[in-house]
């Protein structure tokens, strides 16, 4: 199964009002066996996205290929090997831990004594009689866990799990998941606005913003793009010479009347600026802009926990 | 096969829940004031049922549900089960599993009729109890002397059983509609009020909230006939709105 595509999206749009798209061609590729980190801040379609790749939402434009097949021809083929977690717990909260599980160990066709293992897994195994509305939020959100992964699942999609865990619990569902995924082999598609919280367990990232998909690759990948990120805006009187003088040192582009090199450090623009006013060039304004990618970046680690 | 699996998944659902308790209670509650209307005014019942003891009493029994307590607990019984899903958050798990859209809808419409089941054998059971246990605290009234007639009880609960197929899928339509379980109690109330407001319309075997009293009326002329048009009405109503309310699950947007 290496190197197959566990989860294959092509031009998926969504809109829950006409006019404003949720989700604008997003075209995403999760490999078998990777984790698969969807990081994007609060309401950039990552929710969305899964809701529709589980068949929560009705499709309306694109195509959804889970294991290779489309999705609404399989759906439930495709949903026997895939486990989810979508927003908050849903777990009856009248019943307890173990009925939650056996709820849902007919449908998925488990042995009796798979409740019990996951349970374990999860850490819940001594709860008892005690009903799921009595459960801390970490302890349901837990159980939600067990619940997705009751069946053993080829495909985990997860959306947010560490939402609402102490910082042991994230640790713990963090090395969970890795677990599953090197012992297991279990695909993994998890989502979450916290660029740390990604970057510690996935193999992979794609970062969706405003509904579309701007980054995809590996997690190397991606640490090699946020480097290049940052662009040196120079404005001067007259931007034929500006940009003779400054091309033999740096990789210059232009755009109307501004060129842009890529930021190095403070003290490089300085030099610059040195450099243009000795060639008797009048400098209007040298500034850094973050790319719109960088931007997000900000606003991603901004939320650092 | 997957059809019993997922209706086991419901009827697990319904351990200690509201629903549960509501068709324990409703069975409960006219046969217990029975109990002891008999026990404190035995002047007033003794001969009131002494020709036919059972007959009267169930007939009685099932005229206090049937006007209004039932079509409420019909509108109740629809509104909760669903609502399990929705209080829960649990419509986007039940969605995501390996269950086909049919087996979702039915296998949860057929826990409601199970408990609705659940309730008029309870019930039957309740009645039969507090008529025994009267007559053992006070052997004037003749209970113990006379025999169930079975059959006229059987066909007085199959008919009264049909009667309620129409609010009951028309009450699992709105249910699964609307989140709040206000609105389709609500709704369902209303109507209910409206039927027993309108009875004397010449219209009314047409009217699914005010089928229950047609079919008790019905049982009490003795008209021997198994199904009324009413009763054949109500039918027909269950048909139509399961098979809008299934194409309305099957087909909406968003799901969970």
């Amino acid at each position: 199964m290496t190197n197959s595509k566990i989860i294959e999206t092509n031009n998926l749009s969504f809109s829950f009002k006409k006019g404003s798209k949720t989700l604008d061609n997003v075209n995403m590729s999760v490999t078998a066996g990777s984790i698969y980190g969807f990081l994007g801040p609060n309401g950039a379609g990552k929710t969305t996205t899964l809701r529709l790749l589980i068949g929560l939402l009705r499709n309306q434009h694109g195509s959804i290929k889970l294991f290779g097949q489309e999705f609404y021809q399989h759906r439930l083929e495709v949903l026997k090997k895939t486990g989810s977690l979508i927003e908050q717990p849903s777990l009856y909260q009248h019943l307890t831990a173990k009925e939650n599980l056996e709820v849902y160990r007919g449908i998925y066709d488990c042995e009796k004594k798979r409740i019990g293992e996951v349970l374990e897994l999860v850490d819940l195994n001594k709860t008892g009689s005690k009903k799921t509305k009595q459960f801390s939020l970490g302890m349901k959100q837990r159980l939600s866990i067990a619940v997705a992964l009751l069946h053993n699942p080829e495909l985990l999609i997860l959306d947010e799990p560490t939402n609402g865990l102490d910082p042991n619990g994230i640790i713990e569902t963090r090395e969970l998941l890795k677990k599953m995924n090197r012992e297991n082999g279990t695909t993994i598609l998890v989502s979450s606005h916290l660029l740390p919280e990604v970057e510690k367990m996935a193999s992979h990232v794609g970062i969706i913003h405003q509904g579309k998909l701007l980054f995809q690759g590996s997690l190397p990948e991606l640490q090699l793009l946020k480097k290049k990120q940052t662009i040196l805006e120079i404005e001067t009187n007259d931007l034929p010479r500006t940009m003779d003088i400054l091309k033999s040192k740096f990789e210059i582009q232009h755009s109307a009347n501004i060129v842009l090199i890529p930021f190095k450090d403070n003290a490089t623009n300085a030099a610059i600026n040195k450099m243009l006013v000795e060639q008797g060039i009048d400098v209007y304004s040298i500034h850094s802009r973050h790319s719109d990618l960088e931007q997000l970046f900000m606003d991603i680690t901004a939320n650092n926990i | 096969m997957n059809f019993i699996t997922s209706t086991r998944a419901e009827l697990l659902k319904t351990k200690r829940s509201a629903a549960f308790w509501l068709s324990v209670l409703g069975a409960l509650f006219i046969p217990a004031i029975f109990f002891l209307m008999y026990y404190f005014k035995p002047e007033v019942f003794i001969p009131m049922l002494k020709e036919d003891p059972w007959r009267i009493h169930f007939i009685r029994g099932w005229q206090s549900l049937s006007a209004f307590l039932l079509p409420m607990f019909i509108i109740l019984i629809c509104s909760l089960i669903p609502q399990i899903e929705f209080k829960n958050n649990t419509w986007k798990q039940v969605f995501a599993s390996p269950q086909s859209y049919g087996n979702i809808f039915f296998s949860k419409f057929l826990t409601i009729h199970l408990m609705i089941l659940f309730c008029f054998l309870l019930f039957t059971l309740f009645m039969i109890f507090s008529a025994l246990l009267v007559n053992l605290f006070n052997n004037k009234f003749s209970f113990s002397d006379n025999s169930i007639d079975f059959a006229a009880l059987f066909k007085l609960i199959f008919k009264t059983y049909v009667s309620i197929l129409g609010i009951s899928a028309i009450q699992y339509w709105l249910s699964l509609r609307f989140k709040n379980f206000i609105a389709p109690i609500g709704i369902g109330l209303g109507f209910l009020i409206t039927s027993l407001i309108i009875m004397q319309w010449e219209h009314i075997f047409k009217v699914p909230y005010a089928f229950p009293i047609l079919t008790l009326s019905s049982a009490m002329n003795n008209a021997g006939k198994w199904l009324e048009n009413h009763e054949l009405n109500s039918i027909g109503y269950f048909v139509v709105f399961t098979f809008i309310a299934f194409l309305d699950l099957k087909f909406r947007k968003e799901k969970g």
